[in-house]
């Protein structure tokens, strides 16, 4: 599962490759969004500071 | 500023990102400092900053390019606060080694910043982004993208030997894929 974010990058990567830009900026939100997920379920310790 | 120097540009731009994933995988190899989750996260913002100089390089240069590399760095610079804050408070320790006293999470931060303002730079010259026949690319910025999608497809390998299919140990402690429970390690299932 942590491995996804790279995964969806390497696809759009192919995609952009062979020039298929939307299909590639698809595969770069789906990547970001992920990793946006995956971190919001990482990041569970309170932090122990006051700002 | 010409498309060719703005091609140039994000070349060195893309041999930086690619210097910085190959000191990672220097640091979990050779040192073995092996990667915390949020740490993958941090390389995986890189990779997601370094898509948008990839872009420029294969499919020309392009403001919504700039715009992939700018939200990349700051989905990096999320994680990399994070961590940051976990151990700002004297005492409360420290992950991984330090590299000329701070910690790779800190320097994540700076590399982080530094591909916004630089981003932000290069969107002020319009003429890179006249449109113009495209020459075949050359040696260095082909080499930058090879690497780029090397050390993605590298990542995808190394996360799924430290983690397995499922989420990741808050400290890893190995490589799960060679665990002796192989199988439960594939389904995600904890140890």
């Amino acid at each position: 599962m942590m491995s996804l974010p790279f995964v969806l990058f390497a696809c759009g990567l192919g995609a952009a490759w062979t020039s298929r830009r939307v299909a590639a900026l698809g595969f770069w939100v789906a990547g970001v969004l992920m990793l946006l997920v995956l971190f919001r379920m990482h990041a569970t310790d309170v932090l122990n500071i006051a700002l | 500023m010409t498309p060719n120097l703005s091609r140039l540009l994000n070349a060195l731009g893309l041999v930086a990102v690619d210097t910085v994933l190959v000191l990672a995988f220097v640091d979990q190899l050779w040192f073995r400092d092996l990667p915390c989750p949020l740490c993958i996260l941090q390389r995986a913002g890189f990779v997601a900053a370094g898509f948008g100089l990839a872009l420029n390089l294969i499919l020309g240069p392009r403001p919504s390019h700039y715009g992939v590399m700018i939200l990349g760095a700051v989905a990096g610079v999320v994680v990399s606060v994070r961590q940051i804050l976990l151990h700002i408070v004297p005492g409360s320790g420290s992950y991984g080694n330090a590299i000329l006293d701070l910690h790779l999470y800190s320097w994540a931060l700076i590399a982080f910043s530094l591909i916004i303002i630089g981003s932000a730079i290069m969107l002020l010259f319009d003429r890179q982004f006249a449109a113009t026949e495209r020459d075949r690319l050359k040696v260095l910025p082909v080499s930058a993208v090879v690497l780029f999608v090397s050390l993605v497809v590298a990542n995808v390998v190394s996360t799924l030997a430290i983690c397995g299919v499922g989420l990741c140990p808050e400290t890893p402690g190995g490589y799960l894929i060679f665990n002796d429970n192989l199988s439960l390690t594939l389904l995600g299932q904890p140890l």
